[in-house]
């Protein structure tokens, strides 16, 4: 079931390639389970957050019936990115063809709804008719007057992660470097793989702001399209979830020459070195000043304010199971409030995120290897953990077993990056250890009326 | 092409003002291709609530695995329930060869790592264009040893490019009594009522029924019971498989006594092959949603058993009709938009007519021309029902140009809804499927004599709070 982080070599069996999905992210196996979702779903995790841009689901309703709004990445502008479009394929259009149906809704999405650009997304549906997505693409672009963008990414191509990558393809391909920026700025900065879920990206802004950085796109919370068409400008890439967007920085960093260093914003120590990394990149001496000034006072206040939730939390033991950039900065963050990694998983993780979290955990601790629901039942009852931190499908079982439960994922309402996300993330882990639902009510009915 | 040009020149507060225009209204009605915030799921969603009704029963998607992921999503987020689902994942290999060696391989590790009593399969839509013929493929894994030859396994064709959740529902549960229930023993019955509720996500709802035809002295069989499954109580052990109908009550279903199904729509296809092919003694009822559409279910289980009404459901009844009259004034009159699938919408609306409420859009996204003219029926036969519109097809933008060009003054529907809310400014009383932004209200029913009292108490209430919150201090009273 598990397999000792002391004895697994990642290099090893995992080489870390450019090309094709991150090996560790082992194909769902027949029948274990669901936990997984599919390409077509890591597409719409990195582009849906370009709010001002239509996105249409070439398929039947499964994929967006189920999908419209359902990231919680937010967005301080448009709302259009919220909307669920779709062709909404059935029978007749399966026997026919869905093209001509789609490029009419691409054009009455692009007349009545004034979006910046179109993406259109493939479904396994709509792939396996065989209908031409980038021929119906073209066709609609002759008609409407913004940049109609094919995403091809149905869901039996596979994980989550492909999807990510075709994403990052599609914007390198044919968003990136399309317009350029008015004036540029020295310290211009993009961020690749935060998506603004909770308002993330929102919690950071302020930090960049204090040392003088801009950013100038994001990749893609919060993004606006014409935007993102400028990312080529930018000084430096700051991978953020390196999860499947590696593709993106490497590729821009060979073509634009922007250099990138990966960073998380999750927990003190993490925002403070990414913060310095990102001035040191730029050597300027004032803004490393500066950014050193920034991180002693954020830090100090930062850490008064969490202290008495430290207090209380230390000692407590987690078992971590979420993805990418959050695998190895969760537990730097989970340790900052004093809580101890037992265990840990992932299933969408690149072989580098394996790597960190290796490097930061205890040699003791247990990768999870078995990511299915009898798994982690397992995984539950042998470590018996103080807390888990994971995202929502595990929510439940979680609850089912009394172990209090955080999610971390894109079902939260709650932003947890930068120096006050990690006072609120503070405050909401012990809201989570310490409620009283775990104790009391958790004692048997008392037969005898005998109540303690 | 003059009008988008058009279109994009104006300005955002012009782009805004004129989403809410008459003209807007009309263009968006003739809107062809695209569906703008759909207001219904999938087939296999509908098979996956269906098959959790089973004791003991694994729901299999056959099919690539973001389905999988994705119905659970939503069916955790409205029941707040971990809800056990396996996929087997094809991929571009299946395309291309089939699904064959995934059904296989993925029945093999089901029965071997979650140990059901028994599976059921149904597909997603990738399986349904390359044309997997599941029969074939089932009895090839039982050959290869994936589980056992006599182990039960149901299986439904279930494509989500045809009807929605409610077809998918249908399918799977005639699935069920196809694959699984023993052939009918001649004249002999097990003297025992089915009662089959049909696509509701409501435990709530499930255990009303029960305790009614209970109170009835009626025995009976809930098929399937997906009670537990819903809704299982804490015990801090996660069972996989809470509850359900008996496997047995399940093999011995066409000797019933009797069918009656809760829904009409939901369960098309399954109520033809039990009344029509079986020959079972079956009625079907508006869903029971307010005081006469109770009225009319119990009387026809009185129908159905010859057992009487009991005086302690007249007493319930009494109840319901005191807090209707209590409610009256704040709904009276009142203007009301809704939207769901069909079966919730005719109950809903004969409640609000009872009530005096005015139906003014109804929008059923998978509706039918039936359901246009049987909820047409409902409306007529009342003077407050007489200026409704009824959209069949349409989805929630549809709703939100209706909402923009003739106000109401309350949206009822599922949580999708809540973008028309805000946008129309009238509050959302979230009734339906998915309800992802409220706490238990999926645990209170919203049918029989007590579903009654919990919907005059939510939409009266409801009112009463926006006037207490947006009235000036002159018009602010400790009374209501």
């Amino acid at each position: 079931m598990f397999v000792n982080l002391s004895k697994l070599n990642l290099r090893e069996e995992c080489p870390l390639s450019d090309k094709g999905a991150p090996k560790l992210c082992l194909k769902a196996l027949p029948g274990e389970g669901a936990e997984r979702s599919c390409a077509f779903d890591g597409a719409r995790v990195v582009l849906m957050p370009i709010t001002d841009a239509a996105h249409v689901v070439h398929g039947p309703i499964a994929c967006a019936g189920n999908s419209w709004d359902n990231r919680g990445a937010r967005s301080s502008g448009a709302q259009l990115y919220r909307r669920g479009l779709t062709t909404d394929l059935m029978e007749m259009d399966v026997v026919y063809g869905g093209e001509k149906k789609l490029i009419q809704a691409i054009v009455e999405v692009a007349a009545k709804h004034r979006p910046k650009a179109v993406f259109v997304y493939a479904t396994c549906l709509s792939a396996l008719i065989g209908d031409d997505l980038e021929f119906a693409c073209r066709q609609a672009q002759a008609q409407v007057p913004v940049p109609v963008i094919p995403v091809n990414a149905p869901g039996f191509l596979g994980d989550k992660n492909i999807g990510n990558r075709v994403s990052g393809e599609v914007l390198f391909q044919q968003v990136i470097g399309t317009a350029e920026p008015e004036g540029s700025h020295p310290f211009a900065i993009n961020f690749i793989g935060e998506y603004n879920i909770a308002g993330d990206l929102w919690g950071v802004l302020p930090s960049l702001e204090a040392i003088g950085v801009k950013l100038q796109s994001c990749i893609s919370g919060d993004a606006r399209f014409d935007d993102l068409r400028t990312a080529h400008r930018a000084k430096l890439n700051i991978l953020v979830c390196s999860k499947s967007l590696t593709n993106l920085v490497k590729q821009m960093e060979k073509k634009y020459g922007i250099p990138y260093i990966e960073g998380s914003f999750y927990g003190i120590h993490d925002t403070s070195k990414t913060l310095r990394a990102i001035a040191e990149a730029f050597g300027d001496a004032d803004l490393i000043a500066r950014t050193e000034d920034h991180i002693r006072q954020k830090e100090a206040e930062t850490r008064a304010l969490i202290a008495p939730y430290r207090q209380g939390l230390e000692g407590k033991r987690a078992v971590l199971f979420t993805g990418g950039v959050k695998t190895w900065s969760m537990v730097t963050t989970l340790k900052e409030l004093g809580i101890e990694v037992l265990a840990g998983g992932t299933q969408n993780s690149t072989p580098e995120d394996f790597l960190r979290m290796k490097a930061l955990m205890d040699p003791e601790a247990h990768i999870i290897e078995d990511t299915s629901a009898a798994g982690f039942l397992t995984l539950i009852k042998e470590k018996a953990p103080d807390l888990i931190v994971a995202g929502g499908k595990t929510k439940y079982l979680a609850h089912k077993t009394r172990t209090p439960f955080l999610d971390i994922n894109h079902g939260r309402n709650l932003p947890y990056a930068g120096y006050n996300g990690m006072i609120t993330f503070a405050k909401a882990v012990a809201r989570t250890v310490f409620s009283p639902v775990w104790e009391k009510m958790q004692k048997p009915f008392p037969a005898g009326g005998d109540v303690p | 092409m003059s009008e988008n040009t058009c279109a994009y020149r104006q300005s955002k507060e012009e782009v805004a003002e004129w989403l809410n225009s008459p003209e807007y209204r009309e263009m968006n009605f003739n809107r062809k291709a695209l569906s703008i915030n759909p207001s219904k799921a999938c087939q296999p969603l509908g098979a996956l609530l269906c098959a959790l009704g089973i004791e003991g029963c694994l729901p299999f998607v056959h099919g690539s695995q973001g389905c999988a992921a994705y119905f659970r999503n939503t069916l955790n987020r409205h029941l707040r329930e971990p809800v056990p689902t396996v996929s087997d994942s094809m991929t571009e290999d299946s395309a291309v060869f089939g699904g064959q060696a995934n059904l296989i391989e993925g029945l093999k590790n089901a029965y071997q790592v979650y140990k059901p009593q028994m599976i059921a399969v149904f597909t997603s839509c990738m399986a349904e264009v390359i044309g997997d013929d599941l029969n074939a493929f089932i009895a090839n894994a039982r050959n290869a040893g994936s589980v056992p030859r006599d182990f039960p396994i149901a299986f439904a064709q279930t494509p989500s490019f045809v009807g929605s959740h409610i077809t998918g529902w249908d399918n799977m549960f005639k699935a069920l009594l196809q694959s699984l229930a023993d052939p009918r023993h001649g004249r002999w019955t097990n003297g025992r009522l089915y009662v089959v509720p049909g696509f509701d996500a409501y435990p709530g709802n499930l255990r009303e029924y029960k305790r009614l035809v209970s109170a009835m002295g009626i025995p009976m069989t809930m098929l399937p019971d997906a009670t537990e499954a819903m809704d299982s109580p804490h015990t801090g052990e996660y069972r996989i498989y809470p509850g359900g109908t008996p496997m047995a009550e399940l093999a011995d279903a066409l000797n019933a006594s009797g069918f009656i199904f809760m829904q009409r729509y939901s369960t098309v296809g399954s109520y033809k092959f039990v009344k029509n092919v079986q020959k079972i003694n079956t009625e079907v009822v508006t869903m029971p949603i307010g005081i006469n559409n109770t009225d009319k279910f119990l009387m026809a289980l009185q129908e159905m058993t010859g057992k009487p009404i009991p005086a302690e459901l007249e007493k319930e009844r009494g109840r319901a009709v005191d807090s209707a009259i209590d409610a009256h004034p704040y709904i009276h009159g009142k203007r009301f938009a809704l939207f769901g699938d069909p079966d919730l919408l005719l109950g809903l609306t004969g409640f609000l007519l009872e009530m005096g409420g005015i139906p003014a859009h109804i929008v059923c996204t998978n509706g039918t021309e039936q359901f246009r003219k049987d909820i047409q029926a409902v409306l007529d036969a009342s003077p407050f029902g007489k200026d409704c519109g009824v959209h069949v097809g349409r989805d929630l933008w549809h709703m939100r140009s209706l909402l923009m060009t003739e106000p109401v003054d309350m949206l009822i529907g599922d949580s999708h809804g809540k973008f028309n809310a805000k946008d129309a400014n009238i509050p959302l009383v979230r009734i339906g499927f998915p309800i992802m932004d409220r706490v238990n209200l999926h645990r209170s029913p919203i049918v029989g004599y007590q579903g009654a009292i919990n919907l005059v108490t939510m939409i009266a209430n409801t009112f009463i709070d926006q006037v207490d919150c947006t009235c000036p201090d002159r018009l602010f009273e400790l009374m209501r």
